[in-house]
């Protein structure tokens, strides 16, 4: 008769398998019940399924997807496993640390940043942590601020290495905008490949046969397929739309809307999927795709040998139609437009991924500025933009600084648009994201080491160092801070422009200088530079200085029966000196104690 | 080609006590290993095939889960999306069946290992590990009678080592 079977007798497999579906915690007891269950508790096989399961998102240094392609030995799953879970852990502490103080939040911004992509699960956590977390609003502000700091840094870090002259998939430099520019768990330069591989996959299942057909075949079947499963462009009427520049947009989108030149990217990408020779053209105003036929053979996919290395090529408009475009036509419309035909090559003939990468970045600054300026007045539509303006333009800047404007090319007039885009990135950057201090050391200074920017960049970057080291200076409220009427975490409306702001700090008095005073006119108010001043965030995410008689605080009153509640985008923002909105007591509440002690 | 009319097909199973129990054979193809051994042996072969490593407890035990689920999808080769999935769900329906004494679930784990009823084996290892979530070393040694072999010394260490995975 066989012995009756017992936990500590059952195979090791077994145990492995049961092992597996433990949470690491039930494990570690587990593993100390006794020795040989803990060398069965032991075994890479657990760990590396830890791995598997416990985390989606690996900073790339790990090369995660050739390790767990590799042999289980090679890898220490559970040292790595750990790593893991301790960097989630400095995540949060650091994020702690982000939230305490005002003091040392860049560097722990950055400190957080360093880890990449691993703190990205925890930081995603975060932002969606429930409504009834006592420091809600900081909490998602600042883990998302970080989140989107991580993702620059990876947008950045291809930019940099296209101008380096790395070759990358031109997929690759086109996503580095949406992920610059939005964060998320959707957003990600593997989900970007993943989808472009699934709508290849998509055209070889519906044409099993296109590996066989020519290279004319190839070029019209790719074309007509995407516009089947809707890759139509635009209309006229939304082209300048700030989203139609966005790879991934366009891919997840309804409707795939896109310009010239995100079509013919994906066009481009999908082609290198199928093994056709396609590649972006630049053209005047339009991007088209120059499809060519293998060596020695016609499109029509004839036998011809050449002693050349010219290889038979045709014209392809994505964004139009799956029809071939006419060459002579496109010639005909650079004559007309003035273009010498000495020129018309530069035109015709196939274009760098670094150029794409800067017409994308140009696209965008066109779009976003056609917005600011069909859009007027202070409001908070900006909420429901997708992707966010101040992101999209910023991304342009840094895209711009890391690959160098080329039109024209010329070294010297290199630098000089350079210099001309800095004061706008160092404008984004001072209002939105100062934390970006080290990408701005990293990768924007050295670019100017031979400028007289550069010396004053260091200057400048040093100081920000040091502010954020050291304590904010305390403003108490004494006797002489007893004019000041409204506290900190105020909700407003301005009695002259109307908008809904909230008060972060205060002045006893105008303390802006004396140009500032004499520009916006303060010795006209009727209590003039001597009433209090304060600093205020406003719903359009600028940041203004505003006298004490053009406030008009927004409180619970008697008279009106609905509470005052500040608008989705006041609670966005409030989360860079907030912690939450107090409905009884009608006030955010501040998260800068350490500076408005008594507010 | 089966039709309606027709009985549904039976096949016959000896278990490890020579029991012979009779078993609709879409029911007892949920273990691929009875599965393949029928293809082997070819179409409308009679012959009872012998389970050497079973009772006949047991087996009726197995055969009841395979008649609940005998219309369940098979295992999808794609394991990744399994794999990732790292929840101990255990369904109502087999959380009932797996109530039963610990030596009887050990042998369903056993004999789901050796049949090869790969949904089977994994509802027995979730409700294992549900078994030893949340307890203590010594809690999980009463509940398997499991003898402690460490020293102290070596209990420490242990301890120091696991240090990471606590309050989380």
């Amino acid at each position: 008769m066989a012995t009756r079977p017992s936990f500590a007798t059952l195979p090791t497999e077994i145990l492995q398998a049961i092992f597996q579906h433990l949470p690491p915690p039930s494990l570690m007891s587990v593993s100390r019940t006794s020795k040989s269950i803990k060398t069965i508790a032991d075994a890479p096989v657990i760990w590396r399924q830890y791995c598997l399961t416990h985390f989606k998102s690996w900073s790339a240094h790990h090369n995660i997807e050739s390790k767990f392609a590799g042999p289980l030995s090679d890898v220490d799953w559970r040292a790595l496993f750990i790593s893991r879970i301790n960097t989630e852990k400095d995540t949060r502490r650091l994020l702690g640390k982000v939230l305490e103080s005002q003091q040392g939040r860049i560097r722990y911004i950055n400190d957080i940043a360093e880890f990449g992509y691993d703190a990205k699960e925890t930081l995603l956590a975060e932002c969606a942590c429930p409504d009834d977390v006592e420091d809600v609003l900081a909490r998602r502000y600042y883990a998302n601020a970080v989140l989107e700091r991580i993702q620059r840094e990876m947008a950045i870090h291809v930019w940099r290495d296209i101008s380096r002259g790395k070759d990358f998939p031109l997929e690759k430099a086109l996503a580095a905008f949406d992920i610059f520019t939005r964060p998320g768990a959707d957003v990600d330069f593997d989900i970007i490949t993943q989808d472009l591989d699934h709508l290849a996959n998509s055209i070889l299942r519906e044409y099993p046969n296109f590996k066989d057909l020519n290279t004319r075949n190839k070029a019209f079947t790719l074309a007509s397929f995407m516009r089947s499963q809707g890759f139509k462009g635009v209309p006229d009427s939304s082209y300048r739309s700030l989203r139609n520049s966005f790879i991934g947009l366009a891919l997840r989108s309804p409707n795939h809307e896109s310009l010239p030149l995100i079509s013919a990217g994906i066009y481009c990408s999908l082609a290198s999927r199928l093994g056709l020779d396609a590649r972006p053209c630049g053209y005047l105003y339009h991007v088209y795709v120059l499809v060519y036929a293998p060596p020695n053979h016609t499109l029509d996919g004839e036998y011809k040998p050449s002693s050349s290395s010219h290889l038979a090529y045709m014209y392809v408009d994505p964004f139009k139609s799956s029809e071939e475009a006419s060459e002579a036509a496109l010639r005909t419309v650079l004559r007309e437009m003035g273009v010498p035909s000495s020129e018309h090559s530069t035109f015709m003939s196939d274009t760098s991924t670094r150029e794409m990468a800067l017409r994308t970045a140009r696209n965008i600054m066109n779009s976003v500025q056609a917005d600011r300026q069909a859009g007027n007045g202070i409001h908070s539509s900006w909420l429901n933009a997708v992707p966010d303006m101040d992101n999209a333009f910023y991304s342009a800047l840094w895209a711009m600084m890391m690959l160098g404007p080329s039109e024209d090319g010329g070294l010297s007039n290199t630098s000089t648009r350079r210099r001309a885009y800095l004061p706008y990135l160092l404008e984004h950057f001072q209002t939105h994201y100062p934390w970006d201090v080290t990408l701005l050391e990293q990768h924007i200074i050295p670019l100017f080491y031979s400028q007289p920017e550069g010396q004053r960049l260091l200057t400048f970057v040093h100081s920000m160092h040091t502010l954020d080291s050291t304590r904010k200076p305390v403003k108490y409220r004494t006797e002489r801070e007893k004019g000041v009427k409204f506290k900190v975490g105020q909700l407003f409306k301005h009695r002259r422009y109307n908008y809904e702001g909230v008060i972060t700090g205060w002045d006893t008095h105008c303390d802006a200088g004396e140009e500032w005073i004499q520009h916006m006119g303060v010795d006209t108010l009727s209590r003039g530079r001597e009433q209090s001043f304060y600093h205020v965030l406003v719903c359009d995410k600028s940041i203004r200085y505003v006298a004490e008689e053009n406030i008009s605080p927004l409180s619970n009153s008697s008279t009106s029966d609905s509470p005052i509640h500040p608008s989705e985008a006041m609670l966005h923002l409030a989360g860079r000196h907030f912690k939450r909105w107090d409905s009884d007591k009608c006030l955010f509440v501040s998260n800068v104690r350490d500076e408005y002690p008594d507010d | 080609m089966a039709t309606s009319t027709e009985a549904p097909k039976t096949v016959t199973l000896t278990t490890s006590d020579n029991a012979d129990i009779q078993v609709e054979r879409e029911v007892a193809e949920r273990s691929i290993l009875i599965k393949n051994l029928l293809e082997d042996l070819g179409g409308d072969s009679n012959e009872a095939i012998p389970i050497p490593n079973v009772n006949e407890a047991v087996m009726k035990k197995v055969l009841e889960w395979c008649e609940q689920h005998r219309k369940d999808p098979p295992a999808s080769q794609d394991d990744d999306s399994d794999s990732r999935k790292k929840s101990t769900d255990i369904d109502e329906w087999d959380q009932k069946f797996m109530q039963v004494d610990q030596e009887m679930l050990f042998e369903i784990i056993l004999a789901a290992n050796y049949l090869d009823i790969k949904a089977l084996l994994d509802v027995g290892c979730k409700t294992v590990a549900n078994m030893i979530k949340g307890k203590s070393p010594d809690e999980i040694r009463k509940t398997f009678n499991i003898q402690n072999d460490f020293t102290p010394e070596e209990e420490d260490q242990i301890r120091r080592e696991n240090e990471w995975a606590e309050d989380r």
